[in-house]
């Protein structure tokens, strides 16, 4: 079970017992995990581990087979959880016929989002769609796409930010302003957690989660522990 | 209230900048087209069923046959869709929200109930309209042949379809919404989809049940009964009637009360696959279509083998790799397919027993409920033609390789058949003649439904622009589109038909004798279908050859 946090605070993200079946797989053992405020975690794990489902369930998009998992003491995908997490998926969902700018807008209303355009332009200007700004980012390449959907990610405001494999299909200058504009999210204060099979990025964090089969096989400071053997 | 209102103000403003964008992409005369193109097929449609109804006004005796009865037969078919609605409803339906709504819209902190209901009020808008104008249709056709006004008809005819789609749209989005696995016992959560989906069937097979009762004893307890009496007003009012009409006012009620607690998750599955499935249905692709629906219902083959297999402890000598490949893949069959292959061998049973009593047209409904068995039964065949990849890879020829992996599927349907004559000779009351008769029928039915699923399965869909299609006239590539459409499911009620060879036996011929004199040429297409399957490669390969060589003349012998 995880540790009651000596603060006061609720943790950021924080599973008990929870699982997911799906037929007679189990995606997901009975997991305890608490990620407390502030907190840069990497999530790792061989293809099929549990890391996407983990993530998913925390953003409130599956619902748990059984235990439960909360964001700062609100169940995920209440309104509280939803205003408090911002989530980005592996593959980049936009609308077909909005453009860049358009989303950015609407994604900020709905969030109730202040002053957000000083915000979405330094976004988008780092991610480099400042030309792109008024296309439709159907007609986007993978990697443009995915930058859209970062730009989505943290134009918002969040105080947890899940990431799951954000750096697939982006080109060396992309994959930096994102890990720069990650590094600005937990320096301001977000509790940020990253699923990643890119080692690089594990030495930057100052605690690594792996999955193996669904279940928790090691916690602790990545240093500690061959990443590697982790991973495959 | 002040984030609700900004909340809801964004929201008409993404909808209006949307609305924007899609209406400078429309082509008007694509749109017009499509116009012309519905009202030409409706009105078709319109004129063959007004056809098979007749003009002349029916005797005193019929039309006290449809008032006595009538009621219980439409109430059967609003139960059904009610029916039908429930294990929508239990499987996150009706609503098919757009992924990019999922992810953005109901992820966001808004109340979703304000997102989800003006999506629930549009479709049960459009629901009802398509209600209204169905009900008028068959209050006009029943008009021409019953007693009573022209308006009286058509307007009970369409309050009463309104009415009935919005019952079962209206109980789909309350069982979606009202989270009823929990209930069961799931908890907020402790599978609660898949209790949803369990408790949303059973409510379905208890309204598909009570309004089938009803018909089949003559009564009218079950409020789809009921809705079913406003339809037959015109021949005498029930005050009933207005139960039926209640119980469907008060569905859509609680549908749009509940609709805003349906599942994040059901609805992110069902954003794509519905789509899809659309997509597919319009290409008359039936394999992608039972693919897509099985993944809509989560219908997944089970992860591990039951314990005791037989198959992994026999010599690889014995086990042929093929029919082996089969019956892994069957083995594994989710209950819920197993369940729906005995449910479908039942009511292909049922349906020859009608048509043996008289009512001949019930034998493609025998026909067709064994072809739906069959897509479901050559799935190792349908497997390895999903992969063509690896079928080119084995240094086998593809048409024995295919034939091979119908024998699994063969002795599926042939139980499933066996499973219909089970229940044919029940409802006949253990008459000998119909375990005779479905002793005799139950190979060439199995093999005919198989053959008409390996046909539908082994074709695909029709290919959009082929070179055959092009050389033929448009009116022969049209016909060749519709015969490649409707042979396999013909095939499927040929192989069942020879039961109505036997509804008039003499002495010197009893039932089972003129019933085996038929089943003969039946078995001898079934043949004709297995060596098609398994020459069609090198026939359509020599085609392919003979096609180019038309195009650009035979190949010049090398030069010495």
């Amino acid at each position: 079970m995880p540790a009651p946090s000596l603060s006061g605070i609720p943790p950021a993200l924080a599973a008990r017992g929870l699982t997911k079946v799906y037929g007679d797989l189990a995606a997901l053992e009975p997991l305890d995990l608490a990620i407390p405020a502030g907190q840069r975690v990497v999530l790792v794990g061989h293809n099929g581990s549990g890391k996407t489902t983990l993530l998913r369930m925390a953003a409130g998009i599956l619902e748990p087979s059984g235990g439960d998992i909360e964001i700062f003491g609100s169940a995920a995908g209440s309104l509280e959880a939803r205003a408090a997490l911002s989530y980005l998926p592996d593959t980049p969902v936009l609308y077909d016929d909005l453009s860049v700018s358009e989303h950015v807008e609407y994604t900020c209303r709905l969030h109730g989002a202040e002053d957000w355009q000083d915000r979405a332009s330094a976004l988008i200007a780092d991610l480099g769609l400042a030309a792109r700004a008024d296309d439709l980012p159907s007609r986007f390449s993978r990697g443009l796409r995915q930058k859209t959907a970062i730009v989505l990610a943290l134009v918002r405001p969040f105080d947890v930010l899940l990431v799951d494999e954000p750096f697939v299909g982006l080109d060396p200058a992309g994959r930096n302003a994102f890990t720069e504009l990650i590094d600005d999210a937990y320096a301001a204060g977000a509790t940020v957690v990253v699923a990643t099979h890119q080692l690089d990025y594990v030495a930057r964090v100052e605690r690594c989660v792996a999955l193996r089969d669904g279940a928790v096989v090691y916690d602790g400071s990545p240093g500690a522990v061959d990443v590697a053997g982790l991973v495959g | 209230m002040t984030a609700v209102v900004s909340a809801r103000e964004a929201l008409i403003d993404l909808h209006r900048a949307r609305r924007r964008t899609r209406t400078k992409q429309i082509d008007v005369f694509e749109a017009l087209y499509r116009v012309y193109v519905t009202a030409i097929v409706g009105g078709i449609a319109l004129w063959v069923v007004s056809g098979l109804t007749g003009d002349h006004r029916v005797d005193a005796a019929t039309a006290a046959q449809v008032r006595d009865h009538g009621a219980q037969v439409i109430g059967a078919v609003i139960g059904l869709a009610w029916a039908i609605g429930l294990r929508s409803g239990g499987r996150g339906g009706p609503l098919v929200i757009e992924a990019a709504d999922v992810r953005h819209v109901l992820l966001a902190p808004i109340d979703r109930t304000l997102v989800l209901r003006p999506m629930a009020l549009r479709q049960i808008r459009f629901g009802v309209f398509a209600g209204l104008a169905a009900g008028a249709v068959g209050g006009l056709l029943a008009y021409r042949r019953l007693p009573g006004p022209a308006l009286e008809w058509v307007g009970y005819g369409a309050i009463t379809g309104a009415l009935a789609v919005a019952g079962a749209l209206g109980l789909a989005m309350a069982v979606s919404g009202a989270r009823l696995g929990r209930l069961a016992g799931g908890g907020a959560a402790g599978g609660g989809l898949a209790r949803s989906s369990l408790v949303g069937g059973l409510l379905a097979l208890g309204v598909a049940g009570w309004s089938a009762a009803d018909a089949a004893t003559g009564s009218t307890t079950s409020p789809a009964t009921w809705l079913g009496r406003l339809a037959i007003s015109p021949l005498g009012w029930r005050s009933g009637s207005l139960i039926g009409a209640g119980v469907a006012i008060a569905a859509v009620g609680a549908g749009l009360w509940w609709i805003g607690g349906c599942s994040i998750e059901a609805a992110e599955r069902r954003a794509s696959l519905v789509g899809q499935i659309r997509f597919a249905a319009t290409l008359r692709d039936i394999r992608t279509v039972v693919v897509l629906r099985r993944q809509l219902s989560q219908e997944l083959p089970r992860q591990r083998r039951p314990r005791r297999s037989r198959l992994s402890g026999l010599p690889d000598w014995l086990a042929w790799p093929v029919w082996r490949r089969g019956w892994q893949g069957i083995i594994r069959f989710p209950p819920l397919r197993v369940l729906r292959l005995a449910a479908l061998g039942a009511a292909a049973g049922l349906a020859a027993v009608g048509a043996w009593r008289g009512t001949t047209p019930l034998i493609v409904v025998a026909g067709l409920a064994l072809y739906l068995a069959a897509l479901d039964a050559v799935e190792p065949l349908a497997q390895e033609l999903d992969h063509p990849d690896r079928r080119d890879g084995y240094p086998v020829d593809v048409g024995p390789l295919y034939l091979r992996l119908v024998a699994p599927s063969l002795v599926v349907m042939i139980a499933v058949a066996a499973v219909g004559v089970a229940v044919a000779v029940a409802a006949s009351g253990f008459r000998a003649v119909a375990w005779q008769v479905g002793a005799v029928v139950v190979l060439p039915a199995a093999g005919c439904a198989l053959g008409g699923a390996v046909t539908s399965v082994i074709q695909g869909p029709p290919p959009i622009a082929s070179a055959t299609d092009s050389m033929l006239p448009p009116e022969v590539a049209g016909a060749r589109a519709m015969i490649r459409t409707v042979w396999p499911p013909l095939l499927a009620t040929i192989g069942v038909a020879p039961v109505l060879a036997g509804r008039h036996p003499s002495v010197s011929e009893p039932a089972v004798i003129r019933v085996a004199g038929v089943t003969v040429p039946v078995l001898a297409l079934l043949i004709i279908v297995g060596i098609w399957i398994r020459q069609r490669e090198p026939i359509h390969a020599w085609f392919r050859v003979a096609m180019k060589e038309a195009t650009s003349g035979p190949a010049r012998p090398a030069a010495r």
